[in-house]
């Protein structure tokens, strides 16, 4: 399988943009090292690389932490102030030092891999495989839960299902919406949301840009198509640039959520009188 | 109706279908974006609760979009 295969069979003259055959395409690699390891696919390479890049970044930043920071510093402590103390001790509140190291690295985990869509040469958002995205909703399911039963014990799943203080008639359509919300929409919603926002970042970015850059070169290597099929590869580009500074927000804002809900859900679970 | 029309028509629904699923959420992230903005306005102290509680609306507000895209790809 070739790395670039929207350019292939994209008939130039005929088509206004390029599409794969199968959208799938656009999510699948092939192996960096065939001859070495078969089953080591790109993507699993640059899951790898995250916790490299995260953890070199806080070492170059903080291996000498001075009073008044650099920029470096600054970036990576304004990171860690946003989660700790705008995500952790604001939603969560009494208690939250326990859950600050999961939310930072989910938060950060997640952060780098989204900005892989953007980041030149990589272009390929990790978190648009559903697999990531959902182990990563169900490791929060299951903080929550635990979270949940050990302030409260199995009556968690009692009041899940037979609500307190709410009229008796209601109690079984209440219990059934919310054990159903809690236990399954919660994780779906969670890992979905993350999912389908990077899918379709990418599958813009690629078609866009990557009709663009088809069109350009076909236009200066054999002008005789016309200067419209030039034209309409310039339009695509200004077009692609408008969405990549939107994905560049998206890519913050998806990880910001997924770490608020995180925090959102631990602290339905510890403090559920709130 | 031979295979290829079918197909053509298939997906032109799931694009009519992607459009429909995008306009309650549309209308709804309008809603909480305009009251979380006439909020902050009418009490900038509280600005960074109403952006928090904001992007928390937002975000389940928008997930049926997103569900919505994602059937377009599975059907």
């Amino acid at each position: 399988m070739e790395q670039v295969i929207l350019a292939e069979g994209c008939d130039v003259a005929e088509v206004t943009m390029c599409a794969p055959a199968e959208v799938s395409e656009l999510f699948e690699f092939a192996a960096p090292w065939p001859e070495i390891a078969e089953w080591f696919t790109r993507t699993q390479m640059l899951i790898l690389l995250i916790p490299v890049i995260v953890i070199g970044l806080f070492w170059l930043a903080l291996r000498k932490p001075k009073l008044v920071p650099g920029k470096l510093q600054m970036m990576v402590e304004g990171a860690y102030d946003l989660v700790a103390r705008g995500i952790g001790r604001d939603v969560i509140g009494g208690g939250y030092e326990k859950y600050v190291p999961y939310l930072l690295s989910v938060f950060l985990f997640v952060l780098v891999g989204n900005v892989y869509e953007i980041m030149p040469f990589v272009n390929f958002p990790v978190t648009s495989r559903i697999a990531l995205p959902g182990f990563l909703a169900v490791f929060t399911w299951i903080i929550f839960v635990v979270a949940a039963i050990r302030k409260q014990g199995l009556a968690y799943f009692g009041h899940l299902i037979w609500p307190p203080g709410v009229p008796l008639a209601l109690k079984p359509l209440l219990g059934i919406i919310e054990f159903v919300s809690t236990v399954l929409v919660r994780p779906f919603s969670l890992a979905v949301r993350l999912f389908a926002n990077l899918v379709a970042g990418h599958l813009m970015l690629s078609l866009l840009l990557g009709t663009a850059g088809t069109f350009i070169w076909a236009w200066l290597t054999n002008p005789e198509i016309g200067f419209g099929k030039g034209a309409l590869g310039m339009a695509w580009f200004v077009m692609g640039l408008g969405i990549f500074a939107f994905e560049m927000l998206v890519a913050f804002l998806q990880a910001y959520i997924f770490t608020l809900l995180s925090a959102v859900y631990i602290q339905s679970s510890i403090h559920p009188d709130h | 109706m031979d295979l290829a029309a079918a197909e053509a028509i298939k997906g032109g629904l799931l694009v009519m279908g992607y459009g429909l699923a995008a306009v309650g959420p549309g209308i709804g992230i309008g809603i909480v974006a305009g009251n979380a903005i006439q909020a902050m306005a009418r009490q900038p102290e509280a600005a960074g609760m109403v952006r928090t509680t904001m992007f928390l609306g937002i975000a389940f507000t928008e997930a049926l979009a997103l569900i919505g895209f994602v059937l377009f790809f599975l059907a």
